[in-house]
């Protein structure tokens, strides 16, 4: 009797384990086309825990709109061409091949045979085909159907066969591959109902049971417990593999805790509770990096990140609005060599060393020294000048009186305010430094901060704002995606919302440089083209451009593959790669003693 | 406890005044950036070098080696006392650029050291404690004033007026109040100055605050109305205005000396909330609050530890304005009885 | 009866008030959901119109403000357009948590606040009384915020507890003791800071209190009949001196649900203060009026109990004046 009743406890306990065991890898199938990686053979096992600053708020890529949930999102799905973080040029992915047509309008790509989702389910040109008509159905009001719309017209997806698919441009469009990063493929098997019935946007929510949530990425949804964490299992028919044929991912799980600030983070790392972490401050970064030596933290400085940082002052037309104190400032702000005279006061080595701790870099134009494909080097660095400043100011009408404030031409003491979003103190400490420049100068000026769609609101909606310090880019090295930035009819074109015709020939200008650039296919030619408008931006000073942080990233000692990258996401874009060295399990479970 | 009564004036005289002519005890301009100096430690003070004591005190220049401050030893600067400065206000009438003490250049005194911009904390904290004590001060009168009112009224007359003002109390603890503050921050006019502004935002926090006063009134003037001394005088005539004022008001005064002494350090410590999601005085005024936000950063927390100042002063107005309550406390019950 | 009638019907027309205020409030915070997404030059104006309307929000206040009450009848508080998940699932899993802490809190709180208040009254000038003294004025005057991020500091420090979430991971394959355990240690920190930012303040009220009732007549006959102090003080002078008290619990209770917002997003407890404040600075409407719907019914409980304590505590209240009727 007591050994059936050990024999059933046994068996009981194994089953136990099984039912939480992780997936292991699915063996090879011949007839599967993995995409072999180079890189450092890794070691399989181990739980990996990384920290976010809030909760993802869904699991769905079409109505995923923050940051947070689309870190989890890109996990969990693959895309038909990537950029490569390290190289930043595109890649395979799960299109093995393409073919381009001469005028660069069609594309036809191969996918690779074999493949399966998460859940076992064949991947085809079907799934393809269904993922676009989602992605491009005007009902769905999905973000990425704009990345699929050029020049107002959409893209067109036909299936050639089950392997084949081509896409038709309305027209040539430069580097057009890289738009399929960041559209992940969706299971047509799970999806296609919720579709039809016109729910979509109400699957792969949070509650939703993480056997539905389906996809070819290299971790797939294990548990889900509101407000601590999210937990990826691997994978098992993930289609990588690295060069000695051990298919990816290494790692058997992949934990997203959530730490609700970026200092909550580093807390969290330090005490040895998370593994990774990305996008770190500067002060923190020195920090981690004093305690390196006793630690063997492995802390990485990758240089300037593509985002930039500037003042800019609204140029709006503001004849319907009654906003006439701001249009009366409007007189200064519109002179060219005001927005100079502001320029060359502003001392950005300051800001780089105060507000980055020596990690970044001053900016002139939109484009910095990060962005090595593009980046325009014969456009000047001034250094900062308060002379300069005060001899534009004076050729330009202005005036000082005894107190040293400074006049206008029409004797009014120039006064205004700089509005930031309260949210990120990065902005703030710039503002603050900005403004105490401009003291030199005579100017008063008054830093508001305000809660981020406040500062949203004002910019975009009601132009009530005099001048705000704000801050761009940051996605792709390429010149399309800024497109609306720098366009003079674009929807980001802060300055001056709303144009009809652009206001001034730099602008009109560069309206024709960026379309042509557009559709060059030739990168010289392009790169041609955009030196050009990165000269009259950095001319014209429509944004006085600040500064950029680098992108600063650690992981414990004994993460393996550790490679950040300057752009999106810094480090888990090779997350199917990561391996951890020894055996412990990624996350100590510290406070069980 | 007689005794102690001039020593807690002294104090609470002494700490008002120190804000009041914060321009002439401070060395700098709370705005005057150093940006050399990021994150100093307190500069210390000297009396005695290699050739011995010297009456006069003197400081060592800092400078910024490996990763860290450093005296520079080569050259000592005296501490002067009365000189000529930048120029303040007193009280926003009074101009002046009379300084109680200063160094030379090159140096500069950071008694409390600097933040992260090199402003010297010493002076911030001075010119801070004219916004903070302010805001404390005037938004505790806003409430008490309000919540006075409102609960005699309410405990005094019952009913349907009862219920009604305690409703509305109800309402005003229950109302997201974090939002709203939002809105109102949101949409004020950009051309407010930064001090218009933040007395605004007291306004609406004492303005808010009133009904947990209210409350605590009404309670003890419910209570007391239902005593017998009431209702005798009552039988003999009195009317309602001389019951508030003789019986049911005294009574109330325990309750709203108590809740003075909380409150006033209660919204300080709201002004610092308001700061930590940036609703408050915005840079570069300096208030006790906003100079408290930087201490989330935790790397701030742990490596600067002199910018813990503004949460001393925190402390001390608590501790002389609860020596000051229980002080007043005991002598109104030695009056009433 | 009558009298409780009456209550439940102020309750009723309370919320609707706070429902109406709070509806008007996010109609004048600037700024909407998708207001995000125009920072991002990939998306386009008219996508972002189209699903501001598709999430209703383009329609006019009395009409979203109409839909949400037919909603509410029916228990549905509206959807998360952040989550796209009801919005009373969301709620109701995280205000579990915040209970939790708060309510552990707060009987910590007055475990700790009320026989401090009546002895430090009783001893009052001497020692204990003094140096209780300097003790709370330290914590009423240390903000919330700062004592938080500095027990937050000491604990990653000295990793006596672990920080942040609820439970560790690998929670499932505990004991049900190691279970405990472990949320219990996770809960310290919050519940520290939740205790240490209010027991000054009960404690000083109940203190204030019982000093009032002490100098009473009938106190000091009683002290001359040769009554111990101990029973004189917990069974003569605690009772009347809980008037104030009680006001003053009913608060507490009433704020349960929406006290501890600041301690939990520093400590990283997950409960309704992140999800509320990510909500309201995210605009996601239906999500911050449904969380504030649940503290203000929590407000209304808190107080109601408050108002039954101090009737059936006070029989003076009772016997007329208030006009039980």
């Amino acid at each position: 009797m007591k050994l059936i009743a050990r024999l059933a406890l046994f068996v009981c306990l194994l089953l136990a384990t099984l039912a939480v065991a992780t997936p292991a890898p699915a063996p090879m199938n011949a007839g599967e086309e993995l995409q072999h990686v180079d890189g450092e053979v890794g070691r399989y096992g181990g739980h990996l825990v990384i920290g976010q600053r809030s909760e993802p708020k869904t699991l769905n890529p079409v109505t995923a709109s923050d940051a947070v949930s689309r870190e989890v999102i890109g996990r969990l799905t693959a895309d038909l061409i990537t950029i490569n973080r390290e190289s930043q040029r595109t890649e395979p992915g799960l299109a093995k091949s393409w073919t381009t047509s001469a005028d660069g309008r069609t594309f036809t790509l191969k996918l690779r045979k074999g493949i399966r989702f998460s859940d076992g389910h064949p991947f085809d040109a079907d799934d393809v085909i269904f993922s676009f008509t989602v992605y491009l159905d005007e009902k769905v009001n999905s973000p990425q159907r704009d990345l699929l719309i050029i020049d107002d017209k959409p893209l067109s997806v036909t299936k050639l066969d089950q392997y084949t698919v081509r896409f038709t441009l309305p027209q040539p469009y430069a580097a057009a591959e890289r738009i399929f990063d960041g559209l992940p493929m969706l299971p047509k098997h799970i999806l296609e109902k919720s579709y039809r019935e016109g729910r979509f946007a109400q699957s792969w929510t949070l509650n939703t049971s993480s056997v539905e949530v389906v996809g070819l990425g290299p971790f797939r949804v294990k548990e889900y417990l509101a407000g601590q964490r999210i937990v990826l299992e691997r994978n098992p028919y993930y289609w990588k593999a690295d060069h000695e044929n051990h298919r990816l991912p290494y790692l058997d799980e992949l934990v997203f805790i959530f730490a609700a600030s970026e200092d909550a983070q580093v807390m969290r790392f330090e005490a040895g509770e998370t593994d990774m972490v990305s996008r770190l401050s500067a002060e923190n970064f020195a920090l981690l990096n004093r305690e390196r030596a006793r630690t063997g933290t492995q802390l990485v400085d990758l240089g300037p990140s593509l985002e930039y940082n500037f003042l800019v002052f609204n140029l709006n037309d503001l004849t319907t609005k009654k906003l006439d104190a701001v249009a009366s400032k409007q007189a200064w702000f519109r002179d060219l060599k005001f927005r100079q005279a502001v320029s060359a006061a502003i001392d950005r080595d300051s800001i780089v060393r105060l507000v980055y701790g020596t990690r970044g870099t001053a900016l002139w134009g939109n484009v910095g020294p990060g962005n090595k494909l593009w980046v325009n080097q014969t456009i000047p660095h001034p250094q900062r000048s308060l002379e300069t400043s005060r001899q534009l100011l004076k050729s330009a009408g202005f005036s000082w009186n005894d107190a040293g404030q400074l006049l206008d031409s029409n004797g009014k003491a120039v006064e205004f305010s700089i509005v930031t979003s309260s949210s990120n103190t990065q902005r703030m400490k710039m503002a603050t430094l900005v403004q105490d420049d401009l003291a030199h100068l005579g100017m008063q000026v008054h830093v508001v901060s305000l809660d981020f769609r406040a500062m949203l609101d004002r910019v975009f909606q009601s132009f009530d704002y005099e001048a705000a310090v704000m801050g761009l880019g940051g996605g792709d090295p390429d010149p399309n995606p800024e497109m609306n930035v720098w366009l003079s009819n674009g929807a980001t074109h802060l300055w001056h919302l709303g144009e009809a015709q652009p206001a001034s020939d730099w602008e009109r200008e560069i309206d024709q440089l960026m379309q042509k650039q557009m559709i060059t296919l030739n990168f010289q030619k392009r790169k041609q083209l955009y030196d050009r408008v990165q000269q009259l931006i950095s001319e014209n000073l429509p944004f006085i451009f600040l500064a950029t942080p680098n992108v600063l990233a650690g992981a414990k000692a004994q993460v393996g593959n550790f490679h950040p990258a300057v752009l999106d996401h810094y480090t888990l874009w090779n997350a199917d790669q990561l391996y951890l060295r020894t055996e412990s399990r990624g996350g100590e479970r510290a406070g069980i003693r | 406890m007689r005794g102690r009564t001039p020593l807690l004036v002294l104090a609470l005289a002494t700490l008002h005044l120190m804000a009041i002519f914060a321009g002439f005890i401070a060395p700098y301009n709370p705005g005057a950036q150093n940006r050399e100096l990021p994150y100093a430690p307190p500069t210390r003070v000297h009396f005695v070098d290699a050739s011995g004591f010297h009456q006069r005190p003197f400081v060592y220049a800092p400078t910024f080696s490996l990763d860290s401050y450093e005296e520079d030893r080569t050259r000592e600067l005296p501490i002067h006392l009365f000189v000529r400065g930048d120029t303040y206000t007193v009280l926003g009438i009074l101009r002046s650029n009379l300084h109680l003490f200063r160094v030379d250049e090159p140096a500069h005194i950071f008694l409390l050291g600097s933040d992260g911009y090199g402003r010297d904390e010493f002076s911030r904290l001075l010119y801070g404690g004219q916004i903070s004590l302010a805001a404390g001060l005037l938004a505790t009168l806003l409430s008490l004033a309000v919540g006075t009112i409102v609960g005699t009224v309410s405990g005094y007359y019952g009913k349907w007026v009862d219920e009604s003002l305690m409703g509305t109390a109800e309402l005003f603890l229950s109302l997201p109040w974090f939002y709203f503050l939002i809105a109102v921050r949101a949409f004020l006019p950009l051309h407010l100055s930064p001090a218009e502004t933040f007395l605004l935002l007291i306004g609406v926090i004492g303005l808010i605050g009133w009904a947990r006063p209210a409350r605590l009134v009404r309670g003890v003037v419910l209570s007391a109305r239902s005593r017998n001394c009431v209702s005798a005088a009552r039988g003999f005539g009195a009317s309602d205005l001389y019951l508030l004022r003789r019986h049911i008001l005294p009574e109330t005064f325990g309750v709203l000396l108590t809740q003075a002494a909380l409150l006033v350090p209660q919204y300080v410590a709201a002004e610092a909330t308001l700061s930590f999601f940036g609703l408050g005085v915005s840079e570069p005024v300096p208030s006790w609050g906003n100079m408290l936000s930087t201490l989330q950063q935790y790397n701030v927390l742990v490596s600067y530890g002199w910018l813990l100042a503004p949460a001393g002063a925190l402390v001390v107005t608590s501790v002389i304005y609860w020596l000051l309550a229980d002080l007043l406390h005991s002598r109104l019950k030695s009056h009433s009885i | 009866m009558k009298y409780l009638g009456r209550r439940l019907l102020r309750a009723a027309l309370l919320l609707i008030g706070v429902s109406a205020l709070c509806f008007l409030f996010t109609e004048m915070a600037p700024g909407s959901f998708f207001d995000e997404m125009r920072l991002n030059p990939q998306i386009s104006p008219e996508t972002i119109s189209a699903l501001r309307t598709q999430y209703g929000l383009d329609r006019p206040l009395p009409v979203r403000y109409a839909r949400w009450m037919k909603s509410l009848v029916r228990g549905d508080l509206g959807y998360s357009i952040a989550y796209n998940i009801p919005v009373v699932s969301l709620l109701w899993v995280r205000a579990k948590n915040t209970l939790l802490l708060t309510g552990t809190a707060l009987l910590l709180t007055w475990l700790i606040a009320v026989p401090l208040g009546v002895l430090t009254a009783a001893s009052r000038g001497r020692l204990l009384d003094k140096a209780v003294a300097v003790g709370s004025s330290l914590l009423i005057s240390i903000p919330e915020i700062v004592i938080a991020i500095a027990l937050l500091a000491l604990a990653v420090r000295t990793r006596i507890v672990p920080v942040g979430g609820m439970r560790s991971l690998g929670f499932e394959e505990l004991s049900k003791w190691g279970q405990f355990q472990d949320v219990a240690g996770r809960m310290l920190l919050s519940t520290l800071v939740l205790v240490l930012a209010s027991v000054a303040v009960v404690e000083r009220h109940v203190r204030a209190s019982v000093l009032e009732v002490l100098e009473a007549p009938y106190i000091h006959a009683a002290r001359g009949l040769g009554i111990s102090r101990m029973r004189l003080l917990f069974r003569h002078v605690l009772p009347v001196a809980a008037n104030p008290a009680i006001s003053l619990f009913g608060f507490s209770v009433a704020g349960l649900l929406s006290g501890s917002l600041l301690v939990e997003v520093v400590t990283g407890w997950p409960g309704l203060g992140p999800l509320i404040l990510e909500a309201t600075l995210a605009r996601d409407l239906y999500l911050v009026i449904g969380g504030v719907m649940f503290s203000a019914v929590f407000m209304v409980v808190g107080n109601f109990v408050a108002d039954l304590l101090l009737l059936s505590s006070d029989p003076r209240i009772r016997t007329g004046e208030l006009d039980a009727g």
